[in-house]
């Protein structure tokens, strides 16, 4: 037995070798981001997102990132007077690429929150977003606490993942995390879930895209708004201010208003 | 607390979800074990499907296989998922049906060609001396055949066990709450990703090192091939001299 320990212990000692070797790797020193000035003068700002969540940012046919998300940057740096080119760097991704300066800014349908407060600085609130819950047609829920003993479909790691989890208790069984928002609501209507929960917009959007599957929405009240902010990197409040300059001016100029259909206040 | 850039608070946090991870390690070895015993059964099929010399045989087995190796094992779990199994039941099954399914499926697909392999391995020779014992084809491949091609099966059947194992990591996409779905809650529930996937890897990595050791133990166990006597697991009664504990 003594020598299958003292393999376990090279093991170990190889394990803890890698990653110092990748930890001191990933140091770098750059103090200006990602950013870069054009020849006109212009700031050009490197943004990244998750085009995974239509309506908000998704990938066109052409392969373009676009979406309500994007239009409302576009009309940010337009006010603010910069440029913008988009990364699609898929959710998990974006926030060491934040850390690292590999993006100057992230827009991704983020929710402000305290706990992303503490590692990453936010611009002030875009967009307001509602949780609601999407059942089958003959469905008996009419409240969010109605699903105490069922099982809920949600996308895995998103706010309606969170507000799930307060529910039936972080490490329940009956949750189903899925990978995207539309396989969330195919896992309910597939008969292994009885309730989908998820982002006003993006809930909507799939009623939209499939017109023939009776389902319904039922709101709650006791669903916290939220507000979706910019991302950046914490300390980074040249960029912070400057984001917020281009939205004080979307919003006071009805730019927002006309994209997205509501005020912000 | 910092260390490497880890922080070993999170650590605590990663302990407040237990519950998930033992969850999880237990979904992912009973995947595992269902995925890899019905692929072995429908892969041995399967394998002496692709030996056969009638067409409608050979050809069903040729066409699965080349289908199971030639599509990547997360669009099969999507598949079945979200298209087969709903469309043939009109409801889901479960993600540990679709998942243990996908990777049966999957599975069977290299095991038949491991199987394929191992016995056209076996010389000729052999079964025209057993043929010329006067033994039927079948009862030939049964007791000659056969087990000296399952000897020679066991490494790439081990190799194909840990494969699977980490492969079912895969069915966390279909919301299956296996190892990797616990690590991915946690590392979401704290925007942190060093702690909480190093944790899976490591779970992962003790996992795969009780495989291997099992299945080291069979090669043994059914070699009776050279094996030098320093790896020798078998105790044999020759003490060296220096006094080295034989494992």
């Amino acid at each position: 037995m003594g020598r299958t320990f003292k393999r376990l212990l090279l093991l170990a000692a190889v394990l803890c070798t890698s990653i110092v070797l990748v930890a001191c790797g990933t140091k770098t020193d750059n103090t200006n981001g990602a950013s870069q000035t054009n020849t006109d003068g212009k700031k050009k700002l490197i943004v990244g997102t998750d085009a995974t969540y239509a309506p908000m940012e998704y990938m066109d046919a052409k392969g373009n990132i676009v979406g309500i998300d994007i239009d409302i940057v576009n009309a940010i740096a337009e006010a603010a007077g910069f440029e913008v080119e988009y990364k699609n760097y898929g959710w998990e991704p974006l926030f060491p690429a934040l850390d690292n300066e590999e993006i100057d800014f992230a827009v991704s349908s983020i929710t402000i929150d305290e706990e992303r407060k503490q590692s990453f600085d936010f611009s002030d609130p875009y967009f307001i977003a509602n949780q609601l819950i999407l059942v089958q047609e003959s469905s008996d829920v009419a409240s969010f606490n109605d699903l105490k003993d069922k099982k809920v479909s949600v996308q895995i790691n998103t706010t309606g993942h969170k507000a799930v989890k307060k529910l039936l208790g972080k490490t329940n069984k009956n949750i189903v995390a899925a990978e995207t928002m539309p396989l969330a609501i195919s896992e309910m209507i597939n008969g292994n879930a009885d309730a989908a929960v998820g982002d006003n917009a993006v809930v909507i959007e799939y009623k939209v895209n499939n017109p023939k599957v009776k389902l319904k929405t039922v709101e709650d009240d006791s669903f916290e708004k939220e507000y979706y902010g910019l991302m950046v990197k914490k300390g980074n409040q040249e960029i912070v201010d400057l984001l917020n300059d281009g939205i004080k001016k979307i919003k006071e100029n009805g730019k927002l208003k006309e994209i997205t259909g509501f005020d912000v206040e | 607390m910092e260390f490497l850039g880890l922080r070993i608070e999170m650590f605590e946090n990663i302990w407040s979800y237990r519950e998930l991870f033992i969850r999880g390690i237990w979904v992912t070895l009973a995947l595992t074990a269902v995925g890899y015993v019905g692929g072995f059964i429908l892969g041995l099929f399967v394998g002496l499907g692709k030996l056969s010399k009638r067409k409608w045989i050979y050809y069903p087995a040729k066409y699965y296989v080349d289908f199971f190796r030639g599509t990547p094992l997360l669009v099969q779990i999507l598949l079945i998922h979200t298209a087969l199994i709903p469309s043939m039941f009109g409801h889901s099954l479960g993600f540990f049906v679709s998942g243990s399914v996908a990777l049966m499926l999957n599975s069977a697909a290299y095991n038949a060609e491991i199987i394929r392999a191992g016995i056209q391995s076996i010389d000729k020779g052999q079964m025209e001396a057993a043929r010329s014992l006067g033994m039927p084809h079948n009862t030939a491949m049964k007791l000659i055949i056969l087990p000296q091609a399952f000897r020679r099966m066991i490494p790439p059947l081990g190799n194909e066990l840990i494969a699977l194992l980490k492969d079912s990591s895969l069915v966390t996409v279909i919301a299956a709450s296996d190892l990797l779905y616990a690590g991915k809650v946690v590392a979401g529930a704290y925007s942190r990703f060093w702690e909480p996937y190093l944790t899976v890897a490591i779970l992962y990595l003790i996992l795969t090192f009780i495989f291997g050791k099992f299945i080291t133990y069979i090669e043994n166990r059914f070699s009776n091939s050279y094996v030098p006597s320093s790896r020798r697991s078998i105790s044999s009664n020759r003490r060296s001299r220096i006094g080295g504990d034989n494992q």
